[in-house]
């Protein structure tokens, strides 16, 4: 395992001081302990950002990073052991029943006065992320592994506020412990008690619409972009937007994603229509209303979605949307008009009215030099009140972004004939795998859409045991693998599918699904160089299910099946044209 | 306690005087605060367990409750008098006053030996203790906390009492009952950790990095105990502890160069706080005269359980090294050493502000009571810092604008708030 030493001692960090008003660019840390992946990676880039980014594109976009403050990792050991909860967290107990028993525990003393401290000096919603000793490290990616959580830290009184913020520390905490945490250092070949996490909490960008608070804009930066449309390069990279919370674009793979070279090219929709469906309808907000029902073990305790509707009444989408016209079928940029909103950022893509698109790929380019890697942005941005310019950056976190350079050769003619278990002309990753003896599958006889919520109990077991043995299997599903929706497919997390070397999701022909194209796990899947198919049932090549029923069954549970093979596939997939075959003897 | 030369309340006049004179006090307030507001003393008749008869002596008496209800112990002592316990009244008002807390001051005593009586007969003190001022105390009046030779136990015992009399449940009239029965999380460990956050400031404040500091220590009771086992936790080292040896009857100081070890020295400590010498020895603590802890060469001196213990004989023992005195125990530092002290700008944290975080934690105790919701102990030990730290820094920036002594600053804010109050009410 590969561990860096992050000490909190060096950059411009400055230790938390109870007197001082939080302010953006103020990076701050409490402890002596060190910062954790995701805070080191802020620190390192926080220099160049002011230097060169913070006032590039003023008056119209202002970049900073958030006013934030890092619980370094030495809290984490202290709480731990004072509150002696090794045996709970190192046990097979349930997520509840580790959430619940941290929820009991009592943060370090030397902790809770600078958080109430904390609460005192900002009455804005905070952030609460992980930002563990391997998380984020290169080729090592617990992005969603840990928890995140939002706290509104709107109440009247400093005490609920506190209590806010420390019950969300410790589910953070908590969420180490995890299940699919634990399954996840299982497939990476960690061990938990590896694993020191710090905190994060910071001030969450975005602007308060009444009983609402969310940024304008969240997006993802990506440097590598295994789908170019059109003229795009992959190394061009990709940027995906939603309106809202980002937990739209990580947790449910909702977004509109563009090259940053071509940003007036959308996605390859099959029409208006299609294009009108599967775009953004909803978004995540931080709840700034009445308090919900307690229940501090819940990761969106105090998050809300909210519909187009609302949005539009919030006056939050002038640069966001753009119009669907009945009459001509076509998209007309911006609000001006009566009819239906689509999210596409038209007019800051299409009609240039926030040179983000530039900031973009400035922004790529200084992170991909300082990291010296290719590298994933998570940003947000808010927008003046009236909907427009000038609008606040605020750079979340970067993270450095794997990219397999081996060349890959796929013919076309490759992808059908006798051998060929299953192929996609839009597969995912880039490689090839000669050591895959094991498939797990959702049975296509048994297959139904009410009960894909039973689907990754079964799945954990068979992942549980593979992982366990070191042996890495083919996964196939129907439906978006990961999806929120129970009716949109499975509604399994990374951890519990994390022995997987190749994910195929397929649709079926009463139930033509969506497919994820893997932007679930979008960071895991390119970072662990997990191959990802994407297989439709209506295209010549489909999956071989009679072979695969032929093989010798090692599980047959009610909804899944195991299969283990006497010589192992042949997995290819080539990056460049998106073609990725499975073959077997 | 017992030394008759010495009267506190006559201490705590003079000290009350010359701030007075400070604020300039007009002649009426002088006279009500130089003063008890109310002041009781009792006959409790027990019957012992051989069936005799005997009458202890109690009291309790009520400073001032101008700015919220007395708040005070209750302390068992044979050598118990009036006068401790009005001096000791009046600098309860001082202290809730320091740390901005809505409770005035008072103090209560019986004189008995706790060692000589049983339980039982502990009980009927604190049952007559009670019958006898059913109609003065209460949680709105006067809040009764354990001190000298209680425990939780004669809390709840009296708190049996006072609802029996009252006929309702009201757990807000007494603090420091075990936790579960009305007692707050972080009540044990609130002395002690209140003197290492105001000891965390002063650094701060001399711009002395902590992490290297030093400590030594006067006594090993609780708020010994929990400020070195904070003070450890984060900062700097302890090197020095002394304890009283109940078989010898004197103290002991215990030191270890690299830091004592607080675990290894609970293991071998009595239920009084005594370490058993022998035992130290073998770990490695080299076993010195029980005043040899004030002669260290440390950054910090934390006289943490007794009265008098720096006195004009051994001032000038302390070492050149140390920057920061900080007064766990009431009145450790008697006025002869107390000049010496401020002479050789030795920065000192008062007795009233550095333990108040005792009566900071049984004030939050109260008002959980009264809501009858408790709090986590993070939340009740983050509002500890909070309060604490907010104290000192109003005491240090009085004393710095006004180039006073940090107890002079303590005793300028809190006689001030008084005074203010008791104006306020129209008392004077």
């Amino acid at each position: 395992m590969r561990r860096r030493q992050y000490s909190p001692h060096h950059g411009t960090l400055s230790r938390f001081d109870r007197n001082v008003r939080p302010a953006a660019g103020r990076f701050t840390y409490i402890g002596s302990g060190e910062l954790g992946g995701k805070a080191h990676g802020l620190a390192r880039v926080q220099g160049v950002l002011d230097a060169k980014l913070r006032d590039a594109f003023a008056p119209a976009i202002t970049v900073a990073i958030p006013a934030l403050t890092v619980i370094t990792t030495d809290f984490f050991d202290a709480f731990m052991k004072q509150n002696g909860l090794k045996e709970v967290a190192y046990s097979e107990s349930r997520d509840d029943v580790i959430a619940h028993a941290f929820q009991r525990a009592s943060l370090p003393v030397q902790l809770v006065g600078d958080l109430r401290a904390i609460v005192e000096k900002t009455h804005l919603p905070l952030a609460v992320r992980s930002s563990s000793l391997l998380e984020d490290a290169m080729f090592e990616p617990f992005a969603s592994v840990y928890g995140t959580k939002m706290v509104p830290n709107n109440q009247p009184d400093a005490d609920s506020r506190f209590r806010g913020l420390a019950d969300a520390i410790k589910y953070v905490y908590a969420s180490t412990f995890f299940r699919s945490a634990r399954n996840y250092m299982k497939a990476t070949h960690h061990s938990t008690m590896d694993e020191k996490m710090a905190v994060i909490v910071q001030e969450v960008v975005g602007t308060r619409f009444g009983d609402r608070y969310y940024p304008h804009i969240s997006g993802v930066l990506r440097s590598y972009n295994f789908y170019p449309v059109s003229h795009a390069q992959p190394e061009e990279g990709i940027v995906e937007l939603a309106l809202g919370l980002g937990r739209t674009i990580v947790d449910e793979g909702v977004s509109w994603a563009f090259s940053p070279a071509y940003p007036r090219i959308a996605p390859p929709f099959k029409s208006t229509q299609a294009m009108l469906k599967n775009s953004q309808t909803r978004f995540w907000a931080v709840n700034m209303g009445k308090p919900p029902a307690y229940d501090p073990i819940c990761e969106t305790e105090y998050m809300v979605t909210a519909d187009l509707g609302d949005a539009e009444f919030d006056g939050a989408l002038p640069l966001i949307a753009s119009t669907y016209r009945p009459e001509n079928d076509s998209v007309r940029i911006g609000i001006g008009e009566k009819g239906p909103r689509v999210i596409d950022f038209g007019p800051i893509l299409k009609a240039d009215m926030l040179p983000l698109t530039e900031l973009l790929l400035q922004l790529k380019d200084v992170c991909e030099d300082m990291l010296d890697t290719m590298v994933e942005v998570e940003f947000a941005v808010r927008l003046a009140r009236d909907g427009g310019a000038p609008a606040e950056f605020g750079f979340l976190q970067v993270r450095p972004m794997v990219v397999s350079d081996a060349t890959v050769d796929i013919d076309p003619e490759e992808l059908v004939g006798d051998g060929v278990l299953l192929s996609a002309e839009t597969a995912l990753g880039n490689g090839v795998l000669d050591d895959i003896r094991d498939v797990v599958y959702v049975r296509p006889d048994r297959f139904d859409i009410m009960r894909t919520s039973e689907v990754p109990d079964e799945l954990e077991r068979v992942n549980a045991a593979l992982v366990e043995a070191r042996r890495p299997y083919l996964l196939i599903g129907f439906g978006r693998w990961g999806t929120t929706d129970p009716l949109g497919g499975i509604p399994a997390n990374f951890g519990q599918i994390s022995g997987a070397k190749v994910i195929v999701e397929s649709s079926l022909p009463n139930l033509p699904f969506v497919l994820s194209q893997g932007s679930h796990f979008f960071h895991n899947v390119t970072s662990f160089r997990i191959l990802y198919f994407c297989v439709r049932h209506d295209e010549e090549r489909g999956i071989d299910w009679p072979w695969l029923e032929r093989q010798p069954v090692r599980f047959a549970g009610e909804l899944v099946r195991h299969v283990q093979l006497s010589s192992p596939l042949r997995v290819k997939v080539d990056g460049r044209t998106g073609r990725g075959v499975v073959l077997h003897d | 306690m017992a030394d008759k030369s010495f009267n506190a309340f006559e201490m705590a006049q003079a000290q009350f005087d010359h701030v007075a004179d400070m604020l300039k006090l007009d002649e009426g307030t002088r006279s009500l605060l130089r003063f008890n507001l109310r002041e009781y003393h009792m006959s409790i008749p027990v019957r012992m367990d051989d069936g005799s008869v005997k009458v202890f002596r109690g009291f309790r008496v009520q400073h001032n409750d101008a700015r919220g209800p007395a708040k005070g112990g209750i302390r068992f002592h044979p050598a118990e008098t009036i006068d401790t316990v009005r001096a000791l009244a009046m600098w309860m008002t001082w202290k809730t006053a320091v740390v901005d807390i809505p409770l005035g001051g008072g103090k209560g005593g019986v004189v008995c030996d706790p060692h000589h009586l049983s339980m039982r007969e502990q009980e009927q003190i604190c049952r007559g203790w009670v019958r006898n001022l059913a109609r003065d105390v209460g949680p709105l009046r006067d809040v009764p906390a354990p001190d000298v030779m209680t425990s939780p136990q004669h809390m709840l015992w009296m708190l049996d009492e006072f609802e029996t009399i009252r006929g309702e449940r009201l757990p807000g009239f007494i603090t420091g009952k075990p936790v579960g029965m009305g007692g707050s999380l972080g009540r044990t460990e609130a002395t002690g950790y209140g003197v290492v956050f105001t000891i965390r400031e002063a650094l701060k404040e001399l711009n002395i990095p902590a992490s290297d500091t030093t400590m030594s220590v006067q006594g090993f009771g609780n708020v010994s105990q929990y400020a070195i086992e904070l003070y450890q936790q984060v900062w700097g080292k302890v090197i020095c502890v002394s304890s009283w040896d109940q078989a010898d009857q004197t103290s002991y100081a215990f030191r270890k160069k690299n830091g004592v070890d607080l675990q290894e020295l609970r293991s071998i400590t009595d239920r009084f706080g005594g370490i058993d010498k022998a035992k130290a020895k073998e770990l490695g603590y080299e076993v010195l005269p029980g005043d040899a802890w004030i002669e260290q060469d440390v950054d910090v001196l934390m006289p943490g359980a007794l009265e008098n213990q720096i006195t004009a004989a051994n001032v000038k023992r302390i070492s050149n090294r140390v920057k920061i005195i900080a007064e766990g125990a009431n009145g450790p530092t008697t006025p002869d050493a107390d000049k010496v002290i401020k002479e050789r700008g030795i920065f000192l944290i008062p007795d009233f502000l550095a333990n108040a975080g005792g009566v900071t934690c049984s004030y939050f105790e109260q008002v959980q009571c009264n809501m009858n919701y408790f709090w986590e102990k993070d939340e009740v030990l983050g509002k500890l810092d909070t309060k604490m730290t907010s104290a000192f820094a109003a005491v240090s920036e009085l004393a710095k604008k006004r180039k006073v002594y940090m107890r002079d600053a303590a005793y300028l804010i809190a006689i001030g708030r008084v005074a203010q109050a008791c104006k306020e009410r129209g008392w004077a």
